[in-house]
């Protein structure tokens, strides 16, 4: 058993192989560690695996080794001060950084920047991109939910309360892009916030409108289609594991 | 045969990292020795499907892994350590070891005992609750073996399982080693040649990506015997003329 | 550490304190429970004692009676066992009959089970009082009030039963240790 312990002479027995010859005293212990130290996984993490149809999946979402949470922690105060703020400006804040904060989450979702083990996680049964497909959804979900309250608490207009749905993806998708071909988490977020400030202000430029980029109908189609060849990259990306030596 | 590679060759760029590699192994422990660039890695990468051969026969418990479905089969049965394994901080050793073997798809219901057996085989009971950042690097390199061990694997693949260990805990870990070997493939990369000798049935020697020696490590000894090779040891001899063989072999064609 | 230390830690949540319990004290629970009961249910009962340890390390109370207190719980998890699986045949002693809990040796578990025997014939013929009340008191583990339910009788019968079969067992199973000439 335990033959690995600093200190214990290689070779010798362990502690518990005295007693009656026939008791496994080390199956026994291992029985007892198996239940104080396994992860009760909580009602969240259940949920998820059952319709993830995969315990491991489920684990990988909810126990994300990241800032997620901090992430998740982050956005609620973003949006909801930006709800705040909507109500006592007018200006639709909440619109004009839901996409932003979304593309900062996203960028976390995936590996390598922030993965410690990803080249292990290349090698495991889950595959890693399933991993990332699965988290990116969710946080992409969970910003769509946040949101939304947060529109609807600020009073915006439906357009408003909507329009940002699609530029969010957009920003998620360039944020991914950027993260899973660089492998760097940090990056990825400065790619997708940036690429989001400039769409804002040449839209605001444009047609002296801050609020064009959200709007503008015209820009859903160019919104998506860029969002799609983001997508393709990220495909790309994570299908090809490269080693370097 | 549990790994069965015949010509397999992965190039990067203009670099041949392995350049035509053929090895059939069964149960047992088999040693990879070489210095560093040898291609040890790579081959490993590509044995634990993280990597994809660049052309050359890969099969890998009698399925072919360029495939979806086969390659998670393989995964399943798959252990696998790599040289440089990265750690979450905040988890604990135990849950180090169960995410792992949630994410290999081992049958839920399984996964607490084999955990609490993986922990105890590399002897962190004591560490089990203890999180990850408190750990001493040879006790997070015996977590990463623990993780690779999890879930019985009939291919168990390590890159420099032994950095960080003291002695006492290597001699301890070839036992650990010869144990597994009895029902699996155990291939161990190593540039630590007396490592090798004491628990491999079988052995071989890369070099640029080739593999220049392969058989016993009795064998390996004996290339060494009376050619004033440089080594302490009989291994490390045996290893010093292969190379040296090798390398005046390449030089001259 | 002592074992009162051991288990305080085990309480605050330590399962090394609970994982060095189990090398000082399973062995000799082993052997002691292997005395009455076959090897494959001696580790079942084991690894739920040690699990009610851990769940349960904060209702004991100090006073350096660690081991009778694993015992009892190791009794108890015992007769749980045996009361799923079938009728008790075998007779667990508790603390203040057999002793110190010293007899980690598996050489003495055999005269100790021949004793126990020898000791548990003692209290009178199968069905007689005494050994009725000792089988639903002590073997089955059932609560006072029960026993005076199933028996028919008031629970200070039960209760004074009870003491005259401990006092029974207590002087047959010395009387035992003195024939054999050692010390328990």
């Amino acid at each position: 058993m335990s033959g690995m312990d600093a200190g214990r002479p290689p070779g010798a027995t362990a502690p518990w192989d005295t007693g009656p010859p026939d008791v496994d005293l080390g199956r026994v212990w291992t029985g007892v560690a198996a239940q104080v130290w396994r992860r009760d996984p909580g009602r969240v993490e259940r949920l998820a695996g059952r319709l993830l149809r995969s315990a491991g999946l489920a684990r990988a979402l909810v126990a994300t080794p990241s800032l997620l949470l901090a992430w998740i922690i982050a956005t609620v105060v973003v949006l909801f001060t930006g709800a705040v703020a909507t109500v006592a400006t007018g200006t639709p804040y909440v619109a004009l950084l839901a996409p932003a904060v979304a593309a900062a989450g996203i960028a976390y979702a995936y590996g390598p920047g922030i993965d410690p083990a990803w080249e292990l996680s290349q090698s495991l049964a889950v595959s890693d991109r399933m991993v990332l497909l699965v988290r990116a959804l969710a946080v992409f979900g969970l910003n769509a939910a946040l949101g939304l309250a947060a529109s609807a608490m600020s009073g915006a207009a439906a357009a408003l309360t909507f329009g940002w749905l699609v530029p969010m993806t957009t920003a998620c998708a360039l944020a991914l892009a950027v993260a899973t071909v660089t492998r760097s988490a940090i990056v990825g977020v400065a790619a997708g916030v940036a690429g989001w400030v400039i769409t804002v202000l040449s839209g605001a430029a444009a047609s002296g409108q801050l609020t064009t980029a959200v709007t503008s109908a015209a820009l859903i189609l160019p919104y998506l289609a860029f969002a799609a060849c983001c997508g393709a990259v990220v495909l790309y990306a994570t299908r090809i594991p490269r080693g370097t030596s | 045969m549990n790994v069965d590679i015949t010509d397999l060759t992965r190039r990067f760029g203009r670099t041949q990292a392995v350049a035509g590699v053929s090895l059939q192994a069964g149960a047992g422990v088999f040693g990879l020795l070489g210095p560093n660039g040898a291609g040890k890695t790579s081959l490993l990468r590509m044995m634990a499907t993280v990597l994809p051969p660049t052309s050359g026969r890969l099969r890998l418990l009698g399925r072919d892994p360029g495939s979806y479905g086969p390659r998670r089969e393989i995964r399943r049965r798959l252990g696998y350590l790599p040289q440089n394994l990265g750690y979450y901080p905040g988890f604990t050793a135990a849950e180090f070891v169960e995410y792992f073997a949630l994410l290999k798809e081992m049958p839920p219901g399984q996964v607490p005992r084999a955990v609490a057996a993986a922990i105890e085989h590399v002897g962190l009971g004591d560490k089990a609750r203890a999180k990850l950042r408190t750990l001493s690097g040879g006790m997070l390199r015996r977590a990463g073996i623990a993780q690779a061990i999890v879930n019985q694997p009939e291919l168990l693949l390590l890159d420099e399982p032994t950095a960080g260990l003291d002695p006492e805990q290597r001699v301890a870990f070839r036992a650990l080693l010869r144990d597994l070997g009895q029902r699996a493939t155990v291939i161990v990369s190593t540039h630590l040649v007396e490592d090798v000798g004491a628990a491999c049935t079988e052995v071989a020697l890369m070099d640029a990506g080739k593999i220049v020696f392969h058989g016993t490590p009795d064998e390996l000894i004996a290339r060494g015997e009376g050619t004033g090779a440089a080594g302490d040891a009989p291994l490390e001899r045996g290893y010093s003329a292969v190379l040296a063989a090798a390398r005046s072999a390449a030089a001259v064609a | 550490m002592d074992d009162d230390g051991l288990v305080a830690r085990v309480a605050a949540g330590d399962d090394t304190a609970l994982r060095e319990l189990f090398s000082r004290h399973a062995p000799w629970l082993a052997a002691r429970l292997r005395a009455a009961l076959p090897a494959a249910e001696v580790e079942d009962v084991l690894q739920e004692t040690f699990l009610a340890v851990w769940r349960g390390a904060g209702g004991y109370r100090p006073g350096g009676a660690a081991g009778g207190w694993l015992w009892g719980i190791a009794r108890r998890q015992a007769a749980l066992l045996l009361r799923r699986r079938g009728p008790a045949a075998a007779v667990l002693p508790d603390e203040a009959t057999a002793g110190a809990r010293q007899a980690a040796d598996p050489a003495e578990v055999v005269p100790a089970r021949a004793d126990l025997a020898a000791a548990v014939a003692a209290l009178g013929p199968p069905g007689g009082p005494e050994r009725e009340v000792w089988r639903l008191l002590y073997v089955e583990d059932r609560p006072v009030a029960e026993v005076a339910a199933l028996l028919g009788v008031p629970p200070g019968t039960v209760k004074s039963r009870a003491h005259r079969a401990r006092r029974r067992l207590r002087a047959a199973l010395r009387g035992g240790a003195a024939a054999e000439g050692g010390s328990r």
